[in-house]
């Protein structure tokens, strides 16, 4: 069946028929195959015949320039989707009140972001209020305070305390930064849940905190 | 194992006499201060913070400027507030090193207006009122038992010298000023001798065997010399037990300086730098460890920072006085070392050793002076990787205790270096030397038992080919890129070819010569790493040179008593009748596992700090290590 | 200024050929001979540089410009040590702004003046630079990397990544990865000429290649289109015209023939490039790409380039950590290679390891730095002023 498509597809292409091209790809979507697996069982071999059809003088140079330019129009139908699905995670995160550290707050919230989290990157020197207040904004259950000073690393804790004072005692507060790294109590310490130590990590932790949120039946 | 929570905190001493800690206390804490604000503020909780953290020393520096704004009129209010500060050191159970001529371009505490720009280290009538006001200050504290010891001042202070003339003249008129006051404490001169000669070409060494204690001193620009790079990783991890060994002459050598240079690194890695010097200092005969600065210096704010060129910088608190994770790893330290007993256990005798050869006190146009350390770091390094105790010795010292010596990359020894290495294998000691460029000494046919055909230069591809396999060492062929200066032609003598480059050319030759084995390696090696990227150097080569240096040590007799699987951990073995203590230290910032093997069945392994101990009955055991990790352990055996 | 002694001269002569030890007793010997001049400074500068020895070639540069305020390549060697030694950007951004106005359209001023500002932490100031290095010349990588590196710390991968692959794209590196592998590395460029070539499939596919190298892509193709209509299922002869097509940019024409030879040979190194190098450039296609260049990487390991390749690919699949490690085994391999250091730092950025990152730039920059042979040029053009005057 792939094959078959692949080969019809590789016709279309020849035939500079994108309507036809476009119509293979229905097909075989239609068929329940996965916008994923487009590209791998269809668009690949049909451009392997393209270029096996011009390599034995099937079709002549033009020839192959005009299908390449039907596999452009088709490309999109087949690409595996480029950005990632919405994962329905709502996190809150900035650099702590008196600390104007970005660089790396940047990065994880870009990360985060890139991998379908919806964040809510508050910048820096923000006060534990204002974490609280965009939590309840939001209905976020997830808070990620970024320090690199001891002093601001150990402010973490009045976030804690702003949120159980709203009344907010199921939040996940996840923290990252130097001081973290270097002294693995501090996170405990300040009442936070986990330790962010970069941008992959980042998406390790927040899986499995999405995951746990999910299973306990609150919102993530 | 450092950086985890204590399981145990059994009661029992938290100081330890023989291998003192302590801090360089500051007079100014922020940029916008001036020389009048020496040590003005409340010292009180930093003196409280250091007895808590089990330091035993701290530094301070005396203000030239402060203490005689008029030419012998001396200033009542500075002289009290020193005394303030002594005595709140002596309250805290504290001992001060007091630094009299330092300069930490801030304080401004030579900068006498009076003295008009002339020199404070070459005028007589400068050097004059210099010993009046030492003899002033001692004079007032000899008694006093907060003094540990009197320093003549600082590296920053010192690098202003031109000559060794002048430097011993200034050090023995200051020297003897004390000493006709105070004939009993110990006076140091604050300087190290290898980074001193590095930055100014004037060799400290004779000055400094004068003293009661030596200094090893990593500076901002010896740092950017050597070892320009990441410091939780690489040479810069070595270089702190490489400087106090080098310093380690005649008297005990305190580490001095330790801590981070730069801001640009996040706390972390300040706490992991920190911990390695510190075990760095304990594992390679270091009689205590001075850390670079107590508090953060308040200066301009910047992301990702900027260097501190004068060391004044970062501290072991922050600017409001809160402990950074640093301090966390002085005090885990200053726990270990309370219990280690250094006059039960003594540290296993280094049998092994790099030569540094005498050539690196030329000046330009030599370029020795500028290579040859670098070489000799290298060659510490991969010795330290093939797990032999090992130090550094120089050219002319004597090789007596030693069974193994490695010449790194050398461009020339003394005749009388080449006779005594010549009697030194005879006599059953190893060498292992690896050419340098240039004409080889006729010894080189003696010794090695190969004929110098030439230097075929430049070479960009290290290529060896074992034609012995096992003979130096589980080698094995590779081809690496690396750029080379030099590479020596050898051929017939009396030496067995171990390994060839890739058309047949001998790269690694073996001699027995009289009782000892004499190892020639046909390029320089330690030098090539060195000159290209030692953080990147490709590994079949640093195999190699850690497995030639082992196999030839442990076959003289100089290898590891305890081994270690892991090339990037560190091992220093203490000896006593009853039982030993392994320190493993690891300079890599990945956890690990080490295996450490024993020649002897060992019965148990227990943390020196106290604790269970774990039953082991095995040659071998595993030590885990977080990242830059340390572990102090009491192994005993059935 | 003063003309150059013979000592000189000859310092100069030892210098071009790599013999550093001669060449600093012969500017030794002119200093003895008092001949204090600029030129032989600014030798001994590059030469200390040349060895790494910073503190000595500062004291070289700055005796240079003392005695000349306008000895362009010791500017060059001043700037270049403060630089490498770390921690004196404040110093640094004085010299490449000196240099900058003394030589306005040396491209590798603005972009050092840009690196010493970003390290000094004066961030717009630094992409200003940049920007300025790219309108003097559009192909100029390392300023591509170091805004790569800017977008990273104020936007994150996902904008960085584009210029990381722009920057490597006018990197001369990806090209030399591909004739490596093609067994092409050391082969002069030299013009082919299709008459000439035996009628040999090996003949045909070797003149293609040496063709494609000196950038005759219609003799390439000439060449292919003979081998293919011999064995129309040749896989080398499809991966060269692969490679052909993609330096005309006809990236389905590249992907079509590159397909259709790992479909015949799915080892085949340049083959696999081919196709890697067209998927990368496709949002959607980073995992195949990731997938392609881990194949090549078991093929063809000793290649840093080809770490490089995949490091990028999984940076774009968020997987950093994994990127990290293939970016640390390509500088392994090639130190020299400032396409892997830059990608380096970027991995270091994402763990929070700015120091490293910052220093893995400084190496990138010294390598850049070295293979561009600045200071000769500079110095012959000082050299030609002082004749001329």
């Amino acid at each position: 069946m792939a094959a078959e498509a692949a080969a019809q597809l590789y016709q279309a292409f020849v035939d500079q028929d994108p309507a036809e091209a476009i119509q293979v790809v229905e097909r075989v979507r239609a068929s329940g195959v996965a916008q994923d697996a487009l590209f791998d069982l269809l668009y690949a071999p049909a451009m392997g015949l393209l270029g096996g059809a011009w390599a034995s003088g099937a079709i002549d140079e033009m020839a192959f320039t005009q299908a390449a330019v039907v596999a452009e129009q088709v490309g999109s139908f087949v690409m595996p989707s480029a950005a990632r699905r919405d994962t329905g995670v709502t996190v809150v995160l900035g650099t702590v009140h008196r600390d104007h550290h970005s660089i790396g707050r940047t990065i994880v919230a870009a990360t985060l972001k890139e991998a379908g989290y919806r964040v809510n990157d508050l910048g820096v020197d923000v006060r534990p209020s204002d974490f609280a207040e965009r939590v309840q904004e939001t209905g976020a259950r997830i808070v990620i305070a970024f320090a690199e000073t001891m002093r601001t690393a150990r402010s973490v804790s009045s976030i804690r305390d702003v949120l159980r004072a709203e009344g907010i005692d199921d939040a996940v507060v996840l923290v990252s930064g130097g001081p973290f790294i270097a002294d693995t109590g501090l996170a405990r310490e300040v009442g936070a849940n986990g330790v962010i130590g970069g941008a992959e990590a980042a998406l390790r932790i927040m899986a499995r905190v999405a995951r746990d949120l999910a299973s306990a039946g609150g919102e993530a | 194992m450092a950086g985890s929570t204590e399981a145990h905190k059994p009661a029992g001493p938290v100081r330890n006499a023989l291998f003192p800690v302590g801090v360089d206390l500051y007079p100014l804490d922020d940029e916008r201060a001036s020389f009048g604000d020496w040590y003005v503020r409340d010292l009180e909780a930093d003196f409280a913070a250091m007895a808590a953290a089990n330091l035993s020393l701290v530094r301070v520096f005396v203000s030239w400027k402060l203490f005689e704004p008029q030419v012998g009129q001396y200033d009542d209010e500075a002289e009290d507030r020193l005394g303030e500060l002594l005595a709140a050191a002596r309250a805290h159970d504290l001992k001060a090193i007091v630094t009299f001529f330092a300069d930490d371009r801030l304080a401004e505490m030579n900068d006498v207006t009076w003295a008009k720009k002339r020199d404070p280290r070459t005028d007589d009538y400068l050097i004059q009122r210099e010993v009046s006001l030492v003899q002033r200050i001692v004079n007032r504290y000899r008694t006093d038992p907060a003094i540990w010891a009197w320093e003549l001042g600082n590296e920053a202070f010192f690098t202003g010298f031109a000559s060794e003339d002048a430097l011993q003249k200034w050090t023995t008129a200051l020297r003897e000023a004390i000493r006709e006051v105070d004939t009993a404490r110990a006076i140091m001169l604050g300087v190290d001798a290898e980074t001193l000669v590095r930055e100014t070409g004037v060799d400290a060494t004779a000055a400094i065997a004068q003293f009661e204690y030596a200094v090893s001193h990593v500076t901002a620009p010896y740092l950017s010399y050597i070892a320009e790079g990441p410091l939780t990783y690489g040479p810069a991890t070595y270089l702190d037990s490489f400087l106090l060994r080098c310093n380690l002459r005649s008297v005990p050598v305190l580490s001095d300086g330790v801590g981070v240079h730069s801001l640009d690194g996040s706390v972390a890695e300040e706490a992991a730098y920190v911990r390695t010097a510190l075990y760095s200092a304990l594992m390679n005969r270091g009689s205590g460890v001075m850390l670079r600065r107590w508090r953060d210096m308040d200066a301009e704010k910047r992301e990702p920072y900027y260097r501190d060129p004068f060391e004044v910088l970062v501290g072991l608190v922050d600017g409001s006085g809160d402990a950074k994770p640093a301090l966390d790893e002085v005090k885990r330290f200053t726990r270990v070392v309370a219990r280690l007993d250094l006059r039960h256990y003594t540290p296993a005798p280094e049998r092994a050793a790099v030569l540094i050869p005498a050539e690196r006190h030329e000046p330009l146009p030599s370029l020795a002076g500028l290579y040859d350390p670098r070489s000799c770091l290298q060659a510490y390094i991969a010795a330290k990787e093939a797990h032999l105790p090992v130090t550094l010795t120089p050219e002319g010292a004597g090789l007596e205790g030693l069974m193994t010596v490695f010449v790194p990359s050398a461009g020339k020894l003394s005749p009388a270096m080449w006779v005594e290495l010549a009697s030194f294998v005879q006599s059953g000691g190893s060498v292992v030397l690896s050419y340098g460029g240039g004409d080889a000494d006729p010894a080189v046919r003696e010794i090695f038992g190969v004929d110098f055909l030439g230097d075929h230069g430049v070479r960009s591809i290290v290529s060896c080919r074992v034609a012995q396999p096992g003979l130096l060492g589980d080698l094995s062929a590779f081809d690496a890129r690396l750029d080379l200066p030099h590479y020596a032609l050898v051929g017939g003598g009396s030496a067995t070819v171990v390994a060839t480059d890739a058309t047949g050319s001998p790269f690694l030759t073996l001699n027995q010569y009289g009782q000892g084995r004499a190892v020639f390696i046909a390029a320089p090696l330690e030098r090539a790493i060195a000159q290209s990227d030692p953080w990147a150097a490709p590994e079949p080569i640093r195999h190699l040179l850690r497995t030639v240096y082992r196999s030839v040590a442990s076959a003289a007799g100089a290898g590891p008593v305890i081994d270690c699987d892991d090339p990037a951990v560190e091992i220093a073995h203490f000896q006593s009748e009853d039982s030993d203590v392994v320190l493993v230290l690891s300079h890599d910032v990945g956890s690990k596992t080490a295996t450490l093997t024993a020649e002897r069945m060992v019965a148990s392994v227990s943390d020196v700090r106290g604790g269970k101990p774990a039953e082991v009955g095995a040659k071998s055991f595993g030590v885990p290590l977080g990242p830059n990790g340390a572990a102090a352990l009491r192994v005993d055996y059935r | 200024m003063a003309g150059r002694s013979p000592a000189v001269i000859a310092a100069e002569d030892l210098a071009r050929r790599g013999q550093v030890g001669a060449a600093v007793r012969a500017c030794h010997d002119a200093l003895a001979l008092g001949d204090r001049g600029a030129h032989v400074h600014a030798l001994l500068a590059s030469l200390m540089l040349d060895g790494d020895f910073y503190d000595e070639a500062i004291a070289e540069a700055t005796a240079a410009i003392e005695s000349d305020p306008d000895c362009s390549p010791a500017y060059l060697a001043l700037g270049l040590a403060y630089d490498r030694r770390g921690g004196m950007s404040d110093q640094s951004v004085l010299v490449w702004h000196e240099l900058a106005e003394v030589v306005p359209d040396l491209v590798t001023a603005h972009v050092q003046l840009g690196e010493a500002f970003s390290a000094a932490a004066f961030d717009e100031e630094a992409v200003g630079s940049w920007k300025r290095a790219l309108e003097l010349d559009p192909r100029e990588s390392r300023a591509t990397y170091n805004l790569a590196i800017a977008s990273l710390k104020r936007e994150g991968m996902a904008l960085a990544l584009p210029l990381f692959r722009q920057a490597g794209e006018l990197d001369p590196s990806q090209d030399e990865l591909f004739f490596a592998l093609l067994g092409l590395a050391d082969a002069p460029v030299i013009a082919v000429d299709p008459a000439r070539v035996k009628p040999t499939r090996e003949a045909r596919l070797g003149a293609a290649g040496l063709a494609l190298k000196a950038d005759d892509i219609f003799t390439a193709a000439e060449l292919v289109r003979s081998a293919l209509d011999t064995q129309p299922d040749d896989a080398e002869a499809l991966a060269l015209a692969a490679y052909a097509y993609l330096k005309q940019e006809a990236a389905n024409e590249a992907m079509a023939c590159a397909l259709r030879a790992v479909s015949l040979q799915p080892d085949l190194a340049t083959a696999l490039y081919c196709l890697g190098v067209v998927y990368a450039r496709r949002t959607g296609l980073n995992r195949h790409a990731a997938r392609v260049f881990i194949a090549l990487a078991k093929k063809a390991p000793a290649h840093a380039l080809v770490h490089v390749l995949l490091a990028e690919s999984l940076l774009a699949l968020q997987r950093y950590e994994q990127a990290g490690r293939a970016y640390r085994t390509a500088v392994r391999l090639d130190p020299a290679c400032v396409r892997a250091r830059f990608g380096l730092a970027a991995t270091y950025l994402t763990e929070g390891r700015h120091a490293e990152a910052s220093w893995e730039i400084r190496r990138a920059a010294y390598y850049d730095t070295k293979r561009q042979g600045l200071f000769w040029k500079l110095y012959e053009e000082y050299v030609a002023a002082g004749e001329e005057a």
